[in-house]
């Protein structure tokens, strides 16, 4: 008799989704890492060269150069300035979707959610306008004109974006943005066949991108997304896989840009869907949030209780979130939107809509969105969510793991709710840094992958770490969503904290670890840095607080690491980025930066040695600051 | 397919410095392979790996002692301590394995099968499968 082997999986922080994967009779992630297990050297210290015919070149002790003499640094260099260009490109990609629906939403007299942050920025651009609708098109206007700029034309608003104290540094070191996307392209054209050779001329271009990304792609994004969309506001919610209600036809979503379903989340709550939902057995549509555009509807979710149902995790609960049987339509348009969910889609019958080409899946079926045809799109997505419901929910056998995620989980966090709920003003916090109950702010963000130790098991242990040493903990990305299913965003986490940090907590009724959404929020993250230092009157460096990005993945993570390298702050990740096969890209990173922005990047793959060193930096920070 | 993997795994398992790919400083002449890739005549990669042999013309031919055949492993051993470098053993090797190493000319690059390791280290590194371990009965 044959007999079917499972693959073994791997670790996951979250015990539940792993034990769930370890039994499905689908191919995921989880089951495909360990047939990629064995990793090239080369790759793996960045010294692999294919950019002619004459490579691939790697660099040994025998061949110290590549066949055209590049060096280890050079070839270092190049392969890292292409990667943070292309994850500083998918971030202002979405910065200008953004900013383009928000112009046409103006133009079209369309609802504007969010006035504070409408007013906000128009005041910080120096709008002159009265009537709410010119604002949003000038505000639109002006973000689209800075990325459409010729490299050689500074960003307008980076001056009024920027920390002053830092935006002098960049002054200063000549690494202040043209024309963000003009400045991507040109990073291509350095980084091609027999161009620079210079690695620290590359590095610094990467800071340069880290600047856009950042102020653009990140911050501004989010600004522009809760004018159209609504403010964070703060709330318990549900999250995990217990968000599925199954009388319902559930659409999931992936991606990253929230106002391409600015439309849709009004159009599924109407009348007209609901009684189609009905004729077929459901009670109507739901959303539910996968990746980090289900992260950003989480933060905004007190607009959207009617048709949100909650978020149920991160880039690599996916596949497994599908496998439930209990999706019944996916919508993507951007990443994490992995080729491995295509097989199980197909097997379960699940429709995939892809609204951006630039996130297209071979199977899914694609119609671009555009803000013209957003209420065609919105009937069609109702349309095959219909069928897909009918054709096939009877069926497919669900299959839902019990009792995954919870119903507390504090959301909503974000730069304005945060200062909100402090009273007003940021001063509370800083009383409790200086007085020592807190020592100090760790941001964890970024994505999760499955090689620090499995599926968010770095994230989670270093977390942990940190909150027992009394490190109030902010995250944002695919971080988050881990975080929150296993429960450290929830009140009764405190427990889990160092005496003085829980008893902040059990105080105020918070969590310790701070539920700021999705990758794009660790521009709220870098709001909520320039606040803290502009009440003490000093600089991002100088203050007591670190990022690491423990788990990144992506190229889009290498760009936010950029930025974090350009704001001054000491950043961790625990897989190197592919660049120790350099010693003057190591040496830059890892040290000389220091004197150069302040920043510094620390490489460190053990969860206790990391939380030490990023301890000591803290208390070394407050030491020089006197506290 | 030539990757290298076998070379650099080799490499990091014998770096005093750590045994990472991460410890691995590839530009370091002092860090050394102990097997290597060669072409054949038809320019396919064959990798060049000690056969540990039955009969190992590198035991026969040293005059110091410091290549041995151990019976109870079946390994060729070798003990840089009583080694004369007289290389004859890198002239009598029928599969060329064997080289002095490449800074001093003192010492010869003889693989160890990684000491205690239950797969050696090229073995692990080999994505293709192109090398394994099979037990040979004696």
């Amino acid at each position: 008799m044959a007999v079917k082997m499972k693959a073994a999986t791997c670790k996951s922080a979250d015990k539940i989704l792993e034990d769930f994967i370890a039994e499905l009779e689908f191919d995921t992630c989880h089951h495909r890492i360990g047939t990629q297990d064995i990793k090239c050297g080369f790759g793996l210290q960045g010294v692999c060269c294919k950019l002619c015919a004459n490579g691939p070149c790697r660099i040994t002790p025998d061949s110290p150069k590549g066949v055209c003499g590049a060096t280890s640094d050079t070839i270092v260099a190049r392969n890292f300035l292409r990667a943070v260009s292309a994850g500083s490109a998918c971030y202002l990609h979405i910065v200008e979707n953004a900013a383009w629906n928000l112009k046409k939403t103006g133009e079209n007299r369309g609802k504007i959610k969010g006035k504070n942050t409408l007013n906000q920025l128009a005041q910080l651009f120096e709008i002159d306008e009265t009537n709410d609708h010119q604002k949003a098109i000038k505000i639109g206007e002006k973000v689209l004109e800075d990325l459409y700029k010729p490299r050689f034309k500074e960003m307008e608003l980076v001056e009024k974006l920027a920390y002053e104290p830092r935006y002098k540094r960049w002054q200063e070191l000549g690494i202040l943005p043209g024309g963000a996307k003009a400045e991507v392209f040109d990073s291509l054209v350095k980084t091609s066949t027999n161009l620079n050779s210079d690695p620290v001329d590359m590095l610094l271009h990467a800071l340069n991108l880290g600047i856009s990304t950042g102020l653009y792609g990140l911050f501004l994004t989010n600004k522009l997304n809760d004018i159209m969309l609504g403010e964070p506001m703060i709330r318990p919610a549900s999250v995990g896989f217990k968000v599925l209600d199954l009388d319902y036809i559930n659409i999931m979503i992936t991606g990253h840009q929230h106002s391409l379903f600015s439309h849709l989340q009004e159009a599924l709550v109407t009348e007209y869907a609901k009684e189609k939902a009905k004729e077929v057995g459901a009670k109507g549509f739901r959303i539910v949030g996968s990746t980090c555009v289900g992260q950003d509807l989480q933060l905004r979710g007190e607009h959207y209780q009617d048709v949100f149902s909650g978020h149920s995790g991160n880039n690599f609960t996916s596949e497994a979130l599908i496998a439930t049987g209990g999706i019944d339509l996916i919508l993507s348009e951007f990443n994490c939107t992995f080729p491995g969910i295509e097989p199980i889609c197909e097997e379960l019958m699940v429709k995939m809509i892809c609204i951006d080409d630039v996130a297209k899946k071979q199977k899914a079926e694609f119609v671009q969105y555009s803000y013209e045809d957003r209420e065609n799109i919105s009937l069609y997505v109702i349309e095959e969510g219909i069928k897909s419901y009918k054709n096939r929910r009877n069926k497919i056998k669900i299959n839902m793991p019990i009792n995954h995620g919870n119903d507390d989980t504090l959301t909503g966090v974000s730069e304005d709710s945060l200062r909100e709920f402090l009273g007003g003003s940021y001063k509370p916090l800083i009383d409790l840094i200086v007085a020592g109950k807190i020592k100090g702010v760790a941001g964890i963000v970024g994505c999760s992958n499955l090689v620090s130790g499995g599926h968010d098991v770095f994230t989670v242990e270093l977390t942990k770490e940190l909150i027992k040493r009394d490190v109030i903990v902010l995250s944002a990305g695919c971080s988050s969503g881990g975080l929150e299913n296993v429960g450290l965003m929830s009140p009764q986490a405190a427990v889990l904290a160092g005496n003085s940090l829980r008893s902040v907590c059990e105080q105020l009724g918070i969590p310790p670890v701070l539920n700021f959404g999705p990758c794009l929020s660790i521009g709220r993250l870098e709001a909520v840095a320039t606040e803290l230092a502009s009440i003490l009157n000093i600089d991002l460096p100088q203050l007591p607080l670190i990022l690491s990005a423990p788990q990144w993945l992506e190229e889009q993570a290498l760009a936010d690491g950029a930025f974090a390298l350009a704001l001054g702050l000491p950043l961790h990740l625990a897989k190197p980025p592919y660049i120790t096969g350099s010693k003057i890209v190591t040496k830059v990173l890892t040290e000389d930066l220091e004197k150069l922005t302040g920043g510094k990047l620390i490489m460190d793959d053990d969860v206790l040695s990391t939380a030490d060193k990023l301890e000591n930096i803290i208390l070394s920070k407050r030491g020089a600051l006197g506290i | 397919m030539a990757c290298l993997g076998c070379i650099l795994g080799c490499m990091a398992e014998h770096n005093e410095k750590g045994k990472s790919i991460y410890d691995l400083d590839l530009e370091d002449r002092t860090n050394e392979s102990r097997n290597h890739i060669e072409l054949d005549q038809k320019q396919n990669p064959i990798p060049i790996v000690c056969r540990h042999c039955e009969e190992a013309e590198c035991v026969i031919t040293c005059m110091s002692g410091a290549m041995t055949k151990n019976d109870e492993t079946g390994l060729v051993e070798y003990d840089k301590d009583r080694c004369a470098a007289c290389f004859m053993c890198v002239m009598s090797c029928p599969y060329g394995v064997l080289k002095p190493d490449r800074v001093n000319k003192k010492v010869i690059m003889k693989c160890d099968m990684c000491d205690n390791k239950d797969i050696p280290r090229c073995v692990e590194c080999c994505p293709t499968k192109a090398l394994y371990m099979v037990e040979v009965a004696k």
